[in-house]
């Protein structure tokens, strides 16, 4: 369950990013609030690159008899 | 002479029972085409099987015919199975069909479209039981061979477009018999796995080979299924149950693969997209910003705070022009105004009128005084007069003779004693 939470988010991550560039690209925010935006904004952007950049690819697993994963190579 | 001779009834019986004895002709397996179908009241089915050069007669019993899983009519091209024998009134021989299929479509296509309208008038494949497959997921369950060209599509495409998802395989048969109870019981086990998606199918093959995914079975446990499913069964053109029951059907497997995982190399170049319009959107904001300050800076009133002081002391003055000149024009209307207000006093007051014409008259009388002579005489001037004339000279006074003084408040007579000059 953990795991999809995290997956959810991740999403999240990207519709808020876009809302905020809008926000931001539309000009009607004061300039306070638009730096406090941005800053936001670049983290949300340097967690979402280190999720897509610096995940080491998965290996791909085959479900057992009994129910276990074990490594799985397609021949 | 006559016992060479057969009744029509015995040569018909002796050639059915060749018929009737004849294996070949007990079980037929024949294609044609319907021709001259008559449904009769009773339920039978009389009809022709015909294809370019022959024609045989052929009936089906309603109790074969109940059986039947479409509408034969007239041109139908069908594959029957029956016995071939004689009906004796007619001697005619004719096929006694048991069952009957469309030609080329088959049995198995019956059957696929009888259960797709079953379940279809159930609500399996509603819109509204159909889940959204997530856009980005972390892990994707896989129901297929852990052989063959399904699998590898599947994870060569999940690879190359998403590295960082994991797959789980539930391998499973997917051909032949037991296939359909291992892809339900796979479908049901990959619940437990906390999977995101997951994808049900195999390769092309023949429509036999792809029948395990038109089993009701397989199609409720798609149905069933918690976590979104993506049907992949053969080819572009193969449709299974599978495929209307699934959350989204994929035309292959490797079309499964890429609804199942999003394009890393999209996200990335999404997210790079994003921070630059982030980027020019913030910079383009803090311009504007400078800019705006920069209007404020380089205006005239701040670059020339005495212009402005000046401006305001002009306007200032005018101002007080305009007061001034407003105050004269009050008082020159106040002023007129008294006048009336007095005139009309006067007019109302006549005393007031005659107590000013009197003073007027004594000033006059005043005035009149001080020139009067008489007046003069008052201060203690004197005339003199001779011969009722008034003499102011010497000249012409004779010595002795008599002068009349007059003064104030009468007068004298005297003589002129001397002259002097």
């Amino acid at each position: 369950m953990e795991k999809k939470e995290k997956e959810v988010k991740f999403e999240d991550k990207i519709k808020e990013l876009e809302t905020i560039v809008s926000e931001l690209e539309s000009g009607d925010i004061d300039l306070d609030s638009s730096i406090e935006k941005y800053t936001k904004a670049m983290n949300l952007v340097k967690e979402c690159d280190e999720k897509l950049k610096n995940v080491e690819e998965k290996v791909n697993k085959i479900v057992t008899e009994n129910g276990s994963l074990e490594n799985f190579e397609v021949e | 002479m006559n016992d060479k001779y057969l009744s029509v009834t015995a040569i018909t019986r002796y050639l059915k029972a060749k018929f009737e004895t004849d294996a070949n002709l007990r079980l037929v397996f024949l294609k044609g085409e319907i021709s001259n179908i008559k449904y009769h009241t009773t339920g039978h089915i009389y009809f022709s099987i015909k294809d370019e050069n022959s024609k045989i007669n052929a009936i089906m019993f309603s109790s074969s015919a109940k059986k039947l899983l479409f509408k034969p009519i007239d041109g139908s091209k069908v594959l029957v199975t029956g016995r071939i024998s004689i009906y004796e009134a007619t001697g005619g021989y004719q096929i006694y069909v048991d069952e009957m299929i469309e030609d080329g479509i088959g049995n198995l296509y019956i059957a696929f479209e009888k259960l797709k309208q079953d379940l279809s008038k159930e609500g399996l494949f509603d819109q509204k039981y159909k889940k959204q497959i997530p856009k980005i997921p972390n892990r994707i369950g896989v129901v297929t061979a852990p052989t063959g060209a399904a699998i590898k599509d599947i994870l060569s495409t999940i690879k190359r477009r998403y590295p960082i998802c994991e797959v789980i395989l539930f391998p499973s048969l997917v051909q032949g018999d037991g296939a359909k109870d291992d892809i339900v019981r796979n479908i049901k086990k990959a619940e437990e796995y906390n999977l995101d998606t997951l994808i049900v199918g195999r390769g092309g093959g023949s429509i036999e080979d792809l029948w395990p995914f038109n089993e009701e079975c397989v199609a409720r446990a798609i149905f069933d299924c918690k976590v979104p499913v993506i049907s992949a069964v053969g080819h572009e053109i193969d449709f299974t149950i599978a495929d209307y029951v699934a959350d989204m059907r994929a035309p292959t497997p490797t079309g499964a693969a890429e609804m199942a995982v999003p394009n890393i190399t999209d996200l990335i170049n999404n997210i790079n997209n994003l921070k630059i319009r982030l980027n020019e959107a913030i910079n383009s904001r803090i311009n504007y910003q400078k800019l705006y300050l920069d209007g404020i800076k380089g205006s005239y009133a701040i670059k020339n705070p005495l212009i402005m002081f000046e401006n305001k002391k002009q306007k200032l003055d005018i101002l007080l022009d305009n007061l001034n000149k407003l105050l004269i024009k009050k008082y020159e209307n106040s002023k007129q105004k008294l006048e009336l207000l007095k005139k009309d006093y006067i007019l109302n007051n006549p005393k007031i009128l005659y107590k000013e014409k009197a003073n007027k008259l004594s000033n006059l009388i005043e005035k009149l005084e001080l020139i009067n002579p008489l007046g003069v005489l008052k201060r203690g001037y004197s005339l003199t007069y001779q011969d009722n004339k008034v003499i102011s000279s010497v000249k012409n006074i004779k010595k002795d003779s008599n002068i009349l003084i007059k003064l104030y408040d009468g007068s004298i007579e005297t003589k002129v004693i001397d002259i002097k000059k």
